[in-house]
């Protein structure tokens, strides 16, 4: 039982402490194959260093709201990344339903930073806000329908023991995986404002939807953004890999080698996504959206009707 | 073997032939050649003095022998009248389009021949798809905007339709799942021997899906939009054609499903089906009759409403069927004939619109002559044919389960015959202000007196009504299982 | 193992009712041909014979290479513009094709309790028809007609391969022979209406009315 828990502390651990790796990793990728140089691997951490050492100024008309929201999102994301499993060790938090917990656990640290973004009244912050919300509602079916196809077929409603069940005896199993996990990628894109739907790197306060929430955060509140951004940048990327786990025989070293040749492979794709496409013009997004919901459905459709 | 060459390999042959030999001439006289065997085999196939036997995927019953023979009649005389037709100037243009005219005509006489030989669902589908094929060029002769769009949305229609088509053929590969017919080839005959103990469920999909693919090229509403483009924009040759055989070969897929339908409890459900196809039909005729303002368009008009009556024959069955499927004798016939006029006063008017076109019996007497008496032919005046038929087909309608049917078809009738009689004699009487035609100074074409020998065909038929047709269409009801 | 490539398949029609390019549907085109010529491959893996590879072999030349080459060339000979100018949404459209594929799954399963068929291969390829038609309905160019028919086409082709109906060779080959006529005639239809009806959608076929 201790050792259980221990295993959860380091699996916590090890996310909050390798998810800023992870982004350097994509950016580090990313300039490597548009043909520069590129940051050091360990710039997140040197940024999120400069972002701590300063101080926090927060505008004259905010209301509390401002100031709780930072915390509130860093705590709701490390909550839910306390729910998913590393290797195959049981996470901290797991439970029959915890599915929807993990999702609305993500959708409150949302909620509070639109919540936050409207409070200063900028017009900007306002629209990135309601952009935000717009693509949040597409984007939660691909949730639902991905992993709760999953669910539904193994009958379980915890995400440990959902990843656990996936067995690959069965060949349009494996179909089935590979299909989910090509929803999951176009979600883990979606929420964490990557490249096709977001451009993390632009300078154009029109063309932003997630940055452009946190423009007026400055010191450890902007640390606090951040940092929860690498995270959930992390636990999608979690999410993600974890459908390859079972591809092992269920030992703890070959279930942490498949997490990091997993993570780094995965890495290399976002790059070479963010490489080749362009964004979407905004009112594209909500059919590529609604794309991955079709793919989650598609799955769900063809797991209830071959039974 | 011999006839399987002279139906279908033969025009094959002739259509390659005048794809290498571009001389018109020597075309024409191949082609007519090849009619006239065609016409004379299945002539004698169908007196029986030929005993046919088909091979592979072919075959000959009483329905087929009569609509190959309904099919070479028609395609006779048409290819005869195509060699003065050609020699009427077009734009520079459209002279291309005669390089392939005679190639495509042969074209056509294969897939038709083979689409109606056929025993297997498979190669009907091959054949039906064929026939669209050839006849789609054919309707860009002109090669004029409207003829471009017409073949377009004909082409594209009727592609769709046929898919459709090929669906229900699929759905009747599952009708047959569990039964003896499982895993066996679709040959229709094996269908019908054992069509009770097909999927109702199943059977009765195919027959919708069938159905409808195929009334895009029977023309039946409501998917007759396609055919009634193209009719009304072919040459009046082909026209006639299209009107007086392809539907009737697309009809007779229509038919071998309700044949396989007939005996099983999904028949009552085909009828309503077909009696719906039928009415619906008349009452699209009937009510675009009232604003139709160009003539070609008219007589496409006018196939649809006749199609449409023999499709409501063959749903109500028994006298009614007898009558439908003199109907298809006598309608090809006329529509023969209807066109070719059309065509003449085409020519002279250089346009299709019935107010460019005033006091056609006195500029062209011969013509305006022809063309009133096929009006009549077709609106089921004694002594032509149609009247004979469509009596036939009131009197099984009289005496069938619902003769309100008779009463809406008869009222949709007098409509259509009051509104193409307005149109047809405000052509030929009404005077107009571009009378600088000259009167009466038109020659007789080799054109007329084919017309002329037609309308005298028609009339003989119908009037002698020979033994051999009425054997041969008591068999075909014998086939469908009807008591008369 | 024809349950995966027919995921597959209906993936690739969700591709097709996202994408805007004409090129994405051509691309498609080949897609889908290269999926049901393995379909029909498959059975001959354990029983090889010279004689039943004809088949497969000649679908793959025709829908992988003969017809999209036959396309791409029409659309680079008449300059036709990459977008596809749709009549609706393309949230809608694919809201709408999310809505009858569970339609038609539903369906389809509940009619396979009552006949043995494969529901999978069944359900994708009636899917394809109805998206082929839906695609003809709401696209304003002709030649992303012309793909829509060709979607109809393979959605048939699958649709028959799940109901396990065996025609025979000459009559399959047949088929291919029409369908890859049709489409260059309409390719060559094409080619004239973009010269004398100077455009390449629906609009420019308004002549024929009554």
């Amino acid at each position: 039982m201790e050792i259980e828990i221990l295993q959860g502390i380091i699996s916590l651990l090890i996310i909050l402490g390798f998810s800023p790796l992870f982004a350097g990793l994509i950016n580090k990728l990313k300039a490597v194959l548009t043909g520069r140089i590129g940051a050091p691997v360990w710039q997140p951490y040197y940024d999120l260093k400069r972002l701590f050492k300063k101080e926090t100024i927060n505008a004259t008309v905010s209301s509390f709201v401002s100031r709780i929201s930072p915390v509130i999102n860093f705590v709701t994301v490390a909550v839910a990344a306390t729910m998913l499993p590393i290797g195959f060790w049981k996470p901290l938090i797991s439970f029959n339903g915890d599915i929807i917990l993990f999702a609305y656990i993500l959708g409150l640290a949302r909620f509070i930073q639109i919540l936050a973004a409207m409070d200063i009244g900028s017009s900007f912050e306002g629209m990135g806000a309601a952009r935000e919300a717009t693509f949040a509602l597409f984007a939660e079916p691909i949730f639902f329908f991905t992993l709760g196809s999953v669910a539904f077929i193994s009958g379980l409603s915890s995400i440990y023991d959902i990843y656990y069940s996936i067995q690959l005896n069965n060949i349009s199993y494996i179909v089935f995986i590979v299909i989910c996990s090509i929803s999951a990628f176009l979600l883990a894109v979606t929420e964490c404002s990557r490249m096709p739907v977001d451009d993390p790197n632009t300078h154009l306060e029109l063309t932003m939807i997630h940055e452009v929430m946190i423009l007026d955060n400055s010191g450890i509140d902007l640390f606090l953004y951040q940092y929860s951004g690498y995270i959930k940048l992390f636990i999608y990327a979690i999410l993600e890999i974890s459908f390859f786990y079972p591809f092992s025989a269920q030992s703890y070293l070959v279930g942490v080698m498949i997490f990091v040749i997993g993570s780094f492979i995965l890495a290399l794709t976002l790059a070479t996504v963010e490489t080749i496409t362009s964004r979407f013009k905004m009112k594209n997004i909500p059919q590529y959206l609604l794309f991955a919901t079709a793919i989650g459905i598609l799955n769900l459709l063809i797991y209830t009707f071959t039974k | 073997m011999f006839e399987f060459f002279i139906f279908i390999l033969l025009p094959l042959i002739s259509s390659i032939f005048c794809y290498y030999i571009r001389n018109l001439r020597v075309q024409y006289s191949v082609s007519l050649g090849v009619s006239i065997l065609h016409l004379v085999l299945s002539l004698s196939v169908f007196l029986g003095y030929y005993h046919a036997d088909l091979p592979f995927f072919f075959s000959v019953d009483s329905l087929s022998k009569f609509f190959l023979l309904i099919l070479s009649n028609v395609y006779f005389w048409v290819v005869l009248v195509s060699f003065s037709y050609l020699k009427r100037p077009v734009t520079s243009k459209a002279q291309e389009g005669k390089k392939y005219y005679f190639l495509l005509l042969n074209f056509y006489l294969t897939a038709n021949s083979a689409a109606m030989l056929s025993n297997h669902f498979g190669m009907y589908w091959v054949a039906a798809e064929a026939t669209t094929l050839s006849v789609a060029p054919l309707i860009f002769y002109y090669r004029n905007e409207e003829a471009l769009e017409a073949m377009w949305k004909y082409l594209f229609l009727v592609s769709v339709g046929i898919a459709f088509a090929f669906i229900g053929i699929l759905f009747l590969t599952l009708s047959a799942k569990g039964s003896l017919l499982e895993g066996k080839q679709l040959f229709f005959w094996e269908f019908i021997k054992n069509a009770k103990e097909l999927n109702p469920i199943w059977l009765k999909a195919s027959f919708i899906f069938i159905f409808a693919g195929l009334s895009t090229k029977i023309g039946i509403a409501p998917m007759h939009s396609g055919d009634i483009d193209a009719t009304s924009n072919a040459p009046s040759p082909v026209a006639a054609l299209m009107s007086g055989s392809l539907r009737l070969t697309s009809l007779i897929g229509v038919l071998r499903i309700l044949q396989i339908i007939r005996p099983t409890s999904s028949y009552e459900f085909a009828k309503i089906i077909l009696i719906i196809g039928g009415l619906l039909s008349l009452f699209v005729a009937f009510v675009f009759m009232f604003k139709v303002n160009n003539y070609k368009r008219m007589l496409a008009y006018s196939s649809v409403e006749h199609l449409g009556l023999i499709t409501l024959g063959i749903g109500v069955g028994g006298l009614a069927f007898v009558g439908a499927m003199y109907h298809a004798i006598y309608n090809s016939i006329t529509k023969v004939v209807l066109f070719l006029t059309a065509g003449n006063i085409h020519s002279r008017y250089k346009s299709r619109e019935v107010s460019n076109v005033t006091s056609a019996l006195r500029t062209m007497p011969i013509t305006g002559w022809l063309f009133l008496l096929s009006f009549f032919a077709i609106s089921g005046i004694p002594p032509f044919g149609i009247f004979f038929s469509e009596i036939k087909i009131f009197e099984g309608l009289l005496f069938s389960d619902k003769p309100v049917i008779l009463f809406a078809s008869m009222f949709f009738l007098l409509f259509i015959f009051i509104n193409m009689g307005k149109i047809i004699f405000t052509m030929l009487y009404k005077k107009g202000e571009n009378d600088q035609l000259e009167a009466g100074t038109e020659r007789f074409e080799f054109i007329h007196l084919s017309v002329i020998l037609l309308l005298i065909l028609l009339t003989v038929i119908a009037v002698i009504s020979p033994d051999v047709i009425y054997q041969n269409i008591i068999n075909v009801t014998k086939d469908f299982g009807m008591n008369l | 193992m024809e349950n995966v490539l027919s995921i597959l398949f209906c993936l690739s029609l969700f591709y097709v009712s996202i994408s805007s390019r004409v090129k994405g549907y051509v691309t498609v085109l080949q897609l889908q041909g290269l999926l049901l010529s393995v379909i029909i491959v498959i059975p001959f893996i354990y029983d090889f014979s010279i004689f039943g590879i004809i088949l497969p072999v000649t679908l793959l030349v025709v829908k992988v290479f003969l017809i999209p080459k036959y396309i791409k060339k029409i659309i680079l000979d008449l300059d036709i513009k990459r977008m596809i100018e749709p009549t609706i949404q393309q949230f809608t459209f694919l809201l709408l094709v999310i809505v009858s594929m569970v339609v038609i799954f539903v369906v389809s399963n509940i009619l396979s309790q009552r006949t043995e068929l494969n529901v999978i291969p069944f359900a994708s390829g009636f899917s394809a028809i109805v998206i082929g038609i839906y695609i003809i309905m709401f696209r304003k160019k002709l030649i992303v007609h012309v793909a829509g028919f060709l979607i109809l086409e393979n959605g048939i082709f699958l649709f028959g391969t799940a109901v396990a109906s065996e025609l025979p060779m000459m009559i399959e080959l047949g088929i291919l022979l029409d369908v890859f006529v049709v489409v260059f005639l309409m390719g060559i239809a094409l080619n004239n209406i973009s010269s004398t009806l100077k455009g390449f959608d629906v609009t420019a076929l308004g002549r024929l009315k009554d």
